[in-house]
C-alpha cells in the first residue's frame, strides 16, 4: 500500500542506554573526587548497601509495567521489619520472625491487589493508604521505640559471606535470577507485559486480569518482606521510620533504568543498573559527606538526566 | 422481510451434512445503555464455506461477532454445537468449540514478541511449572508463519511492525489455535494488494480444510468474490441471507443501507460557493503526504477521500497544524496559517475527529459544558464563570441543531451516538468556527441519524461555513459533497467535480493499477 520508508543511518548507532551513562559518569566523578570510592571494600559495600533497594526495585518493576504502582512498599518493609524483631525476640526463633516478615508482606500485597483489582480502586490511592496503615501500625506496636536485643544468627544474614561473596549480595542476586525467570520465562511474567500493554487482548486470551494483577501486588509484597530480612540483619534491630521512603527510591531506580510507565515497556537489567547508580550516588554523595536530604535531591536529579538522555534519542 | 433465508450446499460442495450447521446462534439480542447492538439475531455456520457478514457501521456486525466469541455476554438466545445446545459465556469456553476471531482492533501486546503473542494464553509449558517453552513457541510460530507466507523472526518485538505486519501476526494468531471456526473483522483493511492475494489463497486452503470462515467486510469486491454466502445486518436486526450467484453489488448495497440509495439523503440546493475559505498548495510532511494541493470555499462541502492509510488523516491534522510540515502553504482565509492547533482554532477552524468519545467529548460532563468548552473566552470575557451565560450559550445551540436532550445540564454520555455528534458540532459552533473538517462524521452512527447529520452539514455551508469531509464510505461522499479529491499512497490522485462524483470514480482513483 504506501511505500516503505527507507531510514539509512540512524539504525546503526550503537544505541547505549542513559542509565549506563548515568552509572559511568557517576563513577567516574567520585573516582576521581573520593579516593576511598574505588577500594574493594567500598564496592563490596555499595552493592551490599543496594540489596535491599534491589529487592524492592524488582517486583516494583513488575508493578510499573502493568500500569500500576506500589508506594506502600517501603512502609511495609518497615512493618515487617518489626514483625520479624518482636517476633524473634519474643520465641528466639528466627525461622518464625522470618515467616512473620513474610506474612506481613503477603497480607499486605495481597490487600493491594484486591483492592486494585477486584475494587478497582486505583493503584496510587490504595497503595497511599496501605502505606499509612502500615506505618501506623508500625508505631503503634512499637511505642515509636526500636526493637533491639536480637540474636547473632539474624545480624550474621548481612554481615556474613559465602564463598567471599557478602550473604546480601547472594540473597540479590538469587532474587533478580527469580524475577528475571518469571519476567521473561513464565506465563506469570508474559502476562505482567500484557497487563500494561493490552489488557484486553489477556481477557480475551481468557486469562483472569484480576486473578494476574492480584498476584502481580502479592509478588510485591513477598519481596518486601525478604527485603526485611536484610534490613533488620543489617540494623540488627528494627526502627519503625527504617523504610520510609524507600519505594521513592525504588521508583527512581526504576525510572534511571529505563522502565516506561506505558504499554507494558519494562527492562529489569535496566532496573537492576537504576538500582547501583542510586546506590552508588549514594555511597559517593556520603564519602563526601553531603547530608541525606541533599542527596534525595541528587537522586531525583538523576532520574530526570537518565529520563533525558533516553528522550533526547527518541527512545521514548 | 426476506426471512426465509436461503440455505444451501456452498456451490463447491463436497458432500456436507445438509441439515445441521456446524455452529448456530439463534435469537441473539445484545443492549448497551442507549442502544439496542443486537436484536434477536440468528446466525449459522457451515464447514467448508466463507461467510460474508456485512452491513454499514454500526449494524451490529462486530457486537455479533463478540457475542460468538465470548468477549460479550448476550442479553437473550442460544447456541448451538453440531445441533447440540451449548452456552459461550467466556473467551476460553468459545475456545473449546475452535472459535478463534481476528479482531479489527488488535489483541496484540507490545513489549511482547511476535511469538509470545501468538500463544498468548496459550503458552506451550516447559519442564518447570509456569515456565514456558520459549523454544518451541517460537519454532511453532515460525511454522504457522511460514504457512501464511509471512517471512519474519518471531523473536521480533511487537512494537517494532507497521500495522500491515501486526495484522499478519493477528491472522497468524488466529491460525495458531487450529481453529474450526475463524472469525475475520475487516482483515484486510490494513493490508496490501499483495498481501490481501495471499491472504484469500490462505482463506480457500482453509476452507477446502473443512473450516468455517465468518469474513466481516466492507468491500463488495471481496464480499462476492470470496463469499459463499452473504448476511446482512442493519440496525441490529438480520435483513437478509443471500447466495452471491443470486445477487448483484446494488441488491446488496440496497439491503444494508434499506432503501435504495440514492433517497438515502436528498441534497438540499447548495449557495454558489463564495471567497477561498482553505488554501493548500504544495504541502509535504514527515506523516506520509507530499505534494497536496486543494482549496475549499465559503458554502461548499468538499471530500477527501481515498483508503485507509493513503494519507487523509494525516494531511487534516497537518491543514489542522497538530502534525508537522516540511514543505508548502495553508492559508485559512487568506492568511498562512499551521503553525498550531490553537492558532488554527483562533482564526476559526475547528476539527471534528474521528473518536468523538476520546477525542471530541467530556463525556461525563454535561451537554451545556461541552457545547462551551472551545468558546469560553468568548463567553466568559473577565474569566469568570456564569452558569446563567453557560446554559443560554448551550440552549441556543440545542435549539439550533435540535440535539436531543431533556436537558443542557445532562452528561453527555446518555446521548445517542447521533446527539453526540451534534454535541461536538455545536462546540465549535459556539465558538464561531466558519471552516469544518469532519474527519468520518457519522462513524458508529445509525443511518436515521446519518441523514441528519448531513442536514447539519448542508445548514453550516448554507450559513457560509466550509467544509472538508474526510470519509470512507464513498456513498456519503458522493450524496454529500461539491467535489472530491480522491488520495492514493500520500499523493492526491485526483480531483472529482459534481459531475464526476461517482463511486466508481472515487474507487479507480483510489486504488492502485
Amino acid at each position: 500500500m504506501s511505500a516503505h520508508k527507507l531510514t539509512p543511518a540512524s539504525m546503526s548507532l550503537a544505541r547505549v542506554p542513559g542509565v549506563a551513562i548515568v552509572l559511568a559518569i557517576l563513577c567516574a566523578t567520585f573516582g576521581v573526587m573520593s579516593p576511598g570510592f574505588v577500594t574493594p571494600a567500598n564496592i563490596s559495600n555499595i552493592l551490599s548497601q543496594s540489596t535491599i533497594l534491589l529487592l524492592l526495585a524488582l517486583p516494583m518493576t513488575l508493578i510499573i509495567m502493568t500500569e500500576g504502582l506500589d508506594l506502600s512498599m517501603g512502609a511495609v518493609l518497615t512493618l515487617a521489619s518489626i514483625a520479624l524483631a518482636i517476633t524473634v525476640v519474643a520465641t528466639g526463633s528466627a525461622t518464625l520472625g522470618f515467616l512473620a516478615a513474610l506474612t506481613v508482606g503477603f497480607c499486605f500485597g495481597l490487600g493491594n491487589g484486591v483492592l486494585i483489582a477486584a475494587l478497582d480502586i486505583p493503584p496510587f490511592i490504595t497503595t497511599l493508604g496501605t502505606l499509612g496503615i502500615a506505618q501506623g501500625l508500625s508505631l503503634l506496636a512499637t511505642d515509636g521505640q526500636s526493637v533491639v536485643g536480637l540474636p547473632r544468627s539474624i545480624e550474621v544474614i548481612y554481615s556474613g559471606s559465602a564463598a567471599g561473596i557478602p550473604l546480601p549480595v547472594v540473597i540479590a542476586a538469587l532474587a533478580y535470577a527469580l524475577t528475571y525467570a518469571l519476567l521473561y520465562h513464565t506465563r506469570f511474567g508474559t502476562y505482567v507485559f500484557a497487563l500494561g500493554g493490552n489488557r484486553e487482548a489477556l481477557k480475551l486470551a481468557g486469562i483472569s486480569v484480576r486473578g494476574m494483577l492480584i498476584r502481580v501486588y502479592v509478588f510485591g509484597g513477598l519481596m518486601a518482606g525478604f527485603a526485611a530480612l536484610l534490613m533488620t540483619a543489617r540494623l540488627n534491630s528494627a526502627h519503625p521510620t527504617a523504610g520510609i521512603g524507600m519505594e521513592f527510591d525504588a521508583i527512581a531506580a526504576i525510572a534511571v533504568g529505563g522502565t516506561s510507565f506505558e504499554r507494558g515497556n519494562g527492562w529489569l537489567f535496566g532496573t537492576l543498573l537504576g538500582v547501583i547508580a542510586v546506590g552508588v550516588l549514594r555511597n559517593g554523595l556520603n564519602l563526601l559527606a553531603v547530608p541525606s536530604s541533599a542527596q534525595v535531591t541528587c537522586i531525583g536529579a538523576i532520574v530526570i538526566i537518565a529520563l533525558f538522555i533516553d528522550g533526547l534519542r527518541g527512545d521514548r | 422481510m426476506a426471512s426465509g433465508s436461503v440455505v444451501s450446499e456452498a456451490p463447491n460442495g463436497a458432500a456436507r451434512i445438509a441439515g445441521v450447521p456446524l455452529f448456530e446462534l439463534r435469537g441473539i439480542s445484545k443492549a448497551f445503555p442507549g442502544v439496542k447492538a443486537l436484536d434477536d439475531v440468528s446466525f449459522d455456520i457451515r464447514s467448508g464455506e466463507v461467510h460474508m457478514l456485512v452491513g454499514e457501521n454500526g449494524a451490529g456486525k462486530s457486537t455479533l461477532m463478540k457475542v460468538l466469541c465470548g468477549a460479550y455476554r448476550a442479553d437473550s438466545g442460544s447456541f448451538f454445537y453440531n445441533g447440540e445446545p451449548v452456552t459461550i459465556d467466556d473467551p476460553a469456553a468459545a475456545r473449546q468449540f475452535g472459535i478463534a476471531v481476528i479482531f479489527q482492533e488488535f489483541t496484540l501486546v507490545p513489549y511482547l514478541d511476535i511469538a509470545q503473542n501468538i500463544f498468548l494464553g496459550r503458552e506451550i509449558p516447559g519442564r518447570l511449572p509456569g515456565f514456558i517453552d520459549q523454544r518451541r513457541i517460537h519454532s511453532e510460530a515460525k511454522r504457522v508463519l511460514d504457512l501464511i507466507g509471512f517471512d519474519i523472526d518471531p523473536h521480533l518485538p511487537l512494537h517494532r511492525l507497521g500495522v500491515a505486519q501486526q495484522q499478519m501476526v493477528e491472522i497468524a494468531k488466529a491460525l495458531s489455535q487450529d481453529a474450526r471456526i475463524l472469525v475475520m473483522d475487516e482483515p484486510t483493511a490494513a493490508l496490501s494488494d499483495r498481501e490481501t492475494e495471499r491472504l484469500f489463497a490462505m482463506i480457500k486452503r482453509l476452507k477446502d480444510s473443512g473450516v468455517a470462515i465468518v469474513y466481516i467486510s466492507h468491500r463488495l469486491g471481496e464480499v462476492f468474490a470470496l463469499g459463499d454466502r452473504i448476511t446482512v445486518l442493519r440496525d441490529g436486526r438480520k435483513i437478509a441471507s443471500v447466495l452471491p450467484a443470486e445477487t448483484t453489488p446494488d441488491q446488496l448495497v440496497t439491503l444494508m443501507v434499506g432503501r435504495p440509495v440514492d433517497t438515502t439523503y436528498t441534497r438540499a440546493s447548495r449557495p454558489v460557493p463564495g471567497k477561498v475559505a482553505l488554501e493548500v498548495t504544495n504541502l509535504s510532511g514527515p506523516s506520509g503526504f507530499s505534494d497536496i494541493n486543494l482549496t475549499v470555499r465559503a458554502g461548499e462541502i468538499v471530500g477527501l477521500c481515498g483508503l485507509v492509510g493513503s494519507g487523509r488523516s494525516e494531511v487534516a491534522r497537518a491543514i489542522f497544524g497538530a502534525d508537522r510540515i516540511t514543505a508548502g502553504e495553508i492559508r485559512l482565509f487568506g492568511e498562512p496559517i499551521g503553525a498550531s492547533p490553537e492558532e488554527s482554532v483562533r482564526r476559526g477552524m475547528a476539527l471534528i475527529p474521528e473518536n468523538r468519545k476520546t477525542q471530541g467529548l467530556a463525556l461525563n460532563r454535561s451537554v451545556s459544558d461541552n457545547i462551551i468548552l472551545a468558546g469560553l473566552r468568548k463567553l466568559f470575557p473577565s474569566g469568570l464563570y456564569v452558569p446563567r451565560r453557560a446554559i443560554k450559550a448551550a440552549r441556543a445551540i440545542i435549539d439550533k441543531l435540535r440535539i436531543a436532550t431533556p436537558t443542557p445540564r445532562r452528561a453527555v454520555a446518555t446521548l445517542s451516538g447521533g446527539n453526540q455528534q451534534k454535541v461536538v458540532i455545536g462546540k465549535w459552533l459556539n465558538a464561531d468556527a466558519r471552516f469544518f473538517i469532519f474527519d468520518e462524521p457519522t462513524r458508529g452512527i445509525d443511518v436515521g441519524a446519518k441523514a441528519e447529520i448531513f442536514r447539519l452539514l448542508d445548514h453550516l455551508v448554507h450559513d457560509g461555513a466550509a467544509v472538508l469531509m474526510i470519509s470512507s464510505e464513498q456513498i456519503e461522499i458522493v450524496h454529500i459533497c461539491d467535489r472530491a479529491y480522491v488520495m492514493r499512497g500520500g499523493h492526491i490522485a485526483g480531483e472529482l467535480a459534481h459531475h464526476e462524483l461517482t463511486e466508481a470514480n472515487i474507487v479507480r482513483l483510489g486504488i492502485h493499477q
